[in-house]
């Protein structure tokens, strides 16, 4: 199928002035500007397939959200291509924007000072929403975020978990294809949380929205995204399913056993005991290798166990270890 | 054709949409809304006080006499309160750039010089607009002006030229945002200038600045020249062909489009840069 975003080989270069402490630095630096060229993307190429919900994570300063503005048509890139939906940002902005819904969780487009409902009609002008279409939409994102409770509520008033469904809902009006999120559930408690996962996932069934989605939270992009690209200083460093990821990045289990007493050989010619505290052992080994079942089993001929508990890495692991090799 | 009418009519559905919701935003806070209807006029009002006292006490500046400062100074308060209504935005390009909230005007598909002025439509700014058409309506009376159609279709082409030679300083000091991020004192500068260059006559300042406000700055032309005109008094040291008044709109005119070049310039940079 044709793909939604297509990037090839981004890059993205801008001037870092340095500065150098205190006034006599400031003073330097004001007359001799010491600028370096400093790629904030370097080189990022990935092709995303419609209805696809893709996780776009990586440490603070990586180069997200200079990707996600240049996919957007906000800044320009340096070099390298982007079509979204077909068309370039740079060269048709108004085409792409058109089909594009963005979030930033950091900041909101409605307007601070009157009831929700009023952003929305702006909103419906903006992108000659025609009527009915809109009365539909809205229905449905009233339904599913549960905008009725507070439409008629100044922005201001409304709680952060509010105010984050109203810029979700105000992003899907126009009825996009690609959508957009930066860290949409920043800040977010547990029941927030979960009500704007619902909804991401509700957007991508039935309307077979493509959602790429950037975050911190970890939960997030298990429970949401089919597939991780991960990028480091301004290059991807990995790109695939998430189980494969983990199953890639951390091969590794543990088992962490707990004695009745203590016991002189502890050894196990596969497993590499990473940890000792008292009673209480833990053992690494790799799933390749050995089942846990055979570990325990072996373990058990030789050591009086009292309990045991076998512990899967899980993606914070994978991340990581992305974080920490690159 | 009918795509440039569908084109016009969405984007003037829009910039009703706009307006009415700016008006909804400031009756919001009526006390903030109250506090600009004591202040301005006051503003304005010791404004000219201070015209006559000058006057009064000393002698008529350079040939003008009161009621020909307060015919120049109405002119130009009528089209700073326009200009106030229509472009304030571009006051706050800075702020924009900063908060993230330029970055969601390019979200969105319309013409980006558009959103920025049409998204504020400031109408406590009709408060500044109210002393400035009283006095000039006192100044016309004093001043003997003549309310012939052919002197009320200047008048407008004036105002109209005037309010665009404001917008497009305006617009071109906003732009240096792009760059700097920084301009808000750049703005209190230019309104501390235009204040000086339009309230009184041109004539009292040393020649190199009366070239300067000519041709470098024009704002000269906001109130000034065409004063100068009205009122059948001399320009003084730059004696300029043609009638004054009409000078006006088409360097009005001229002013906004070369405005409207520097800030696509402008934001090519902010898109290869970014903030």
């Amino acid at each position: 199928m044709e793909a939604v975003i297509e990037v090839n080989e981004l890059v993205k270069e801008y001037m870092v002035a340095k500065k150098e402490s205190g006034l006599r630095g400031a003073l330097k630096s004001l007359l001799f500007p010491e600028k370096t060229k400093v790629k904030g993307v370097d080189g990022i190429s990935f092709s995303i397939a419609p209805g696809e919900i893709v996780g776009y994570i990586g440490p603070n300063g990586a180069g997200k959200s200079t990707t996600i503005k240049m996919l957007t048509g906000i800044l320009h890139p340096t070099s390298g291509s982007i079509k979204v939906c077909g068309i370039s940002p740079q060269a048709d902005r108004k085409a792409v924007v058109r089909k594009l819904g963005v979030v930033f969780g950091q900041r909101t487009q409605l307007y601070w000072d009157l009831r929700l409902g009023e952003s929305f009609e702006l909103l419906r002008r903006i992108y000659q929403i025609d009527k009915t279409t809109y009365e539909e939409n809205l229905a449905v994102l009233s339904d599913v975020l549960k905008l009725n409770e507070f439409i008629d509520t100044p922005v201001r008033q409304l709680s952060l978990g509010q105010r984050m469904r109203g810029d979700l809902a105000a992003a899907m009006l126009h009825s996009p294809e690609v959508l957009f999120l930066d860290e949409p559930t920043i800040g977010l408690d547990a029941d927030a949380k979960h009500a704007i996962r619902d909804f991401i996932k509700e957007m991508n069934r039935n309307r077979g929205v493509t959602v790429i989605l950037t975050t911190h939270d970890l939960d997030d992009v298990e429970q949401l995204c089919s597939r991780l690209v991960v990028v480091n200083h301004g290059k991807v460093v990995e790109d695939g399913p998430i189980e494969s990821l983990i199953h890639k990045l951390t091969p590794h289990r543990l088992l962490v056993v707990e004695l009745q007493h203590p016991c002189d050989d502890l050894s196990h010619p596969a497993a590499e005991i990473i940890k000792r505290d008292g009673l209480k052992i833990w053992y690494q080994f790799e799933k390749q290798r050995m089942t846990a079942a055979e570990l325990i089993s072996d373990l058990s001929q030789k050591l009086p166990i009292q309990d045991l508990s076998v512990k899967e890495p899980d993606i914070e692991d994978a991340i990581r270890e992305v974080y920490k090799t690159t | 054709m009918q795509k440039m009418v569908s084109s016009i009519r969405h984007y003037v559905s829009v910039a009703a949409c706009f307006a009415r919701l700016a008006i909804q935003r400031q009756l919001e806070y009526p006390l903030f809304l109250f506090s600009w209807l004591l202040m301005i006029p006051i503003q304005y009002f010791s404004g000219i006080w201070m015209l006559k006292i000058i006057v009064d006490r000393f002698q008529p500046l350079n040939g003008w006499d009161f009621p020909e400062l307060t015919f120049l100074y109405g002119l130009g308060l009528i089209s700073h309160g326009i200009f106030v209504v229509f472009f304030i935005n571009t006051w706050h390009i800075d702020n924009m750039v900063i908060n993230g909230a330029f970055d969601r005007l390019l979200l969105r598909p319309m013409n980006v010089f558009f959103q920025l002025v049409a998204s504020y439509v400031n109408f406590i700014g009709l408060i500044d607009c109210i002393p400035g058409i009283i006095i000039f309506i006192y100044g016309c009376q004093l001043a003997g002006f003549e309310w012939t159609a052919f002197n009320i279709v200047k008048l407008l082409l004036v105002l109209l030229g005037g309010v665009f030679i404001r917008a497009a300083l305006f617009i071109s000091l906003g732009t240096i945002a792009f760059w700097t991020k920084r301009n808000a004192s750049m703005v209190s500068f230019a309104l501390a200038m235009l204040e000086r260059g339009t309230m009184y006559p041109l004539s009292i300042y040393p020649n190199v600045i009366q070239v300067l406000f000519t041709f470098l700055i024009p704002i000269g032309f906001i109130s000034f020249y065409p004063a100068v005109e009205f009122l059948g008094k001399s320009s003084g040291g730059l004696q300029l062909p043609l009638s004054l008044a009409l000078w006006t709109p088409a360097i009005g005119i001229v002013c906004f489009l070369l405005s409207q070049w520097v800030f696509r310039i402008g934001m090519k940079s902010y898109e290869s840069a970014g903030s």
